[in-house]
């Protein structure tokens, strides 16, 4: 909380039970409009502890001819023996929308991510499904030794069918969780990945909503899901990262209070 | 050159690819992709991974490390039956090039990787070494779809037949190597593969 300019406002860190620092963001214009360049840094030191989350969607507004495709660039970096729970709220892509969002994450070792991403296909109380332009998200995720997840895709409705079965089939919404500790041995993340798939069994409803979950190729576990509502998304997520966090760390989470 | 890259990309080259649907079996089995859909799939499949896959081919092509090209693919799959099943392929197709012929390949690369790399090895043209690991990419999935669903010969190979253009359309895209991926139904086929109660493919 160093600096902050406009739209970005973030609250005053809250003390939580654990001894972690609970941060609230919030963009003061309501959402990303055409045009925005926003940038976002988090440093969590050696051995601190760290919550942040938003205080509601990720609305991204409208296109407007002649500015250019709105942008928010995130750079995280948790050091040695730090913790961080990076839980925002779900991106809206409104109708005719073009956003470019990237992320970079640098783990130092011992350090421990938590963060989920949730991407709505628009206002669908609206009808607005898939109405967006483009959407380009990268996400990297790395450790001073190796990258650990690399994601990036392309959303342009327009040109590439989304309910293509090679994409997203009947479903609406994607929610992804990750769940990493440098330098946990593959073995552990096996077994975490095992403990999360029987979640994912539990919860799975082809045609409604499924689950998956994954070891990454080093350092964690990736749970996947699709939906076709953003009813049960949070409290699944919730569900994912109780049980994560327990695996990792021998602790419970401390939910934000909109999600008790 | 011509007989070296129809023998590498051949079918019936035995580096595992018949073990592997790449979660194409529990989307088969959940009733998700039969064979009236199959040729869409794999046409947008192809505009999804197989661009990335064409990428990674052609970045081992020109000389890219191939050590950290291989350890950036992994990064890049996120399902684990999917990822294990290309450093698998990779390491029988780098086993077998390095028996059967004077160049050599790492062992412990992803498959696009180890394919690149020896086809530059080779002086493989790197245009047709990229249409032809998509061509035989293609058609791994397709006989491994011949086993989980009733498609004949004939259709198998018309859809194969029929994915030429998206498979120079995909390979001509890949020339700028930006690297793009959204597969989330096909990962969450391979991710719940090990839920499927009877399983024929290791992926």
């Amino acid at each position: 909380m160093d600096a902050q300019e406009p739209p970005w406002k973030v609250f005053r860190a809250f003390e939580q039970p654990n001894g972690g620092a609970l941060v609230h963001l919030l963009n003061v214009s309501g959402g990303v409009l055409a045009g925005d360049d926003l940038s976002l840094r988090i440093d969590v030191g050696p051995a601190a502890v760290a919550q942040v989350t938003s205080t509601g969607a990720t609305r991204l507004y409208r296109h407007r001819n002649g500015a250019r495709t709105s942008r928010q660039h995130t750079e995280i970096s948790v050091a040695d023996g730090g913790l961080l729970e990076y839980l925002p709220d779900a991106l809206v892509p409104f109708a005719g929308s073009r956003h470019a969002q990237t992320s970079t994450v640098t783990l130092a070792g011992g350090a421990s991510l938590f963060s989920w991403e949730v991407v709505a296909p628009g206002r669908q109380a609206m009808d607005e499904v898939f109405a967006f332009e483009s959407l380009r998200v990268k996400t990297m995720v790395r450790s001073a030794a190796r990258p650990v997840s690399m994601e990036q895709f392309l959303l342009e409705p327009g040109a590439r069918d989304l309910r293509s079965l090679a994409r997203l089939g009947s479903y609406t919404h994607t929610a992804s969780f990750y769940a990493i500790q440098i330098g946990r041995p593959a073995g552990d993340l096996r077994q975490l990945e095992a403990e999360l798939n029987e979640i994912a069994r539990e919860v799975s409803r082809p045609g409604v909503m499924i689950w998956g979950a994954s070891a990454l190729a080093s350092g964690g576990v990736i749970v996947r899901g699709l939906s076709a509502t953003a009813r049960d998304l949070p409290a699944t997520l919730a569900r994912y990262w109780t049980t994560a966090r327990r695996f990792l760390t021998g602790e419970d989470p401390v939910p934000p209070r909109k999600l008790r | 050159m011509l007989l070296e890259l129809l023998q590498l990309a051949g079918a019936a080259l035995p580096v595992g690819a018949a073990a592997h649907s790449f979660g194409l079996e529990t989307l088969a089995e959940e009733g998700v992709v039969g064979p009236e859909k199959l040729e869409d799939f794999l046409r947008d499949q192809l505009e999804e991974s197989g661009r990335l896959e064409a990428v990674f081919v052609r970045r081992a092509w020109r000389g890219d490390d191939p050590a950290l090209l291989s350890v950036e693919f992994g990064a890049r799959r996120p399902a684990r039956e999917s990822r294990d099943a290309a450093l698998k392929m990779g390491r029988r197709f780098a086993e077998l090039f390095n028996a059967i012929s004077a160049e050599r390949v790492p062992l412990d690369l992803h498959y696009p990787v180890a394919f690149g790399v020896a086809s530059a090895a080779l002086r493989i043209p790197e245009e047709s070494s990229v249409l032809s690991y998509l061509q035989q990419s293609v058609t791994g999935l397709v006989s491994a779809c011949q086993r989980l669903m009733p498609i004949g010969q004939i259709a198998a190979s018309r859809i194969i037949w029929n994915l030429r253009p998206a498979i120079v359309r995909v390979a001509r895209h890949s020339e700028d190597l930006e690297v793009t991926c959204f597969t989330p139904l096909p990962d969450l086929g391979s991710m719940r593969h090990s839920m499927v109660e009877t399983r024929l493919f290791i992926s």
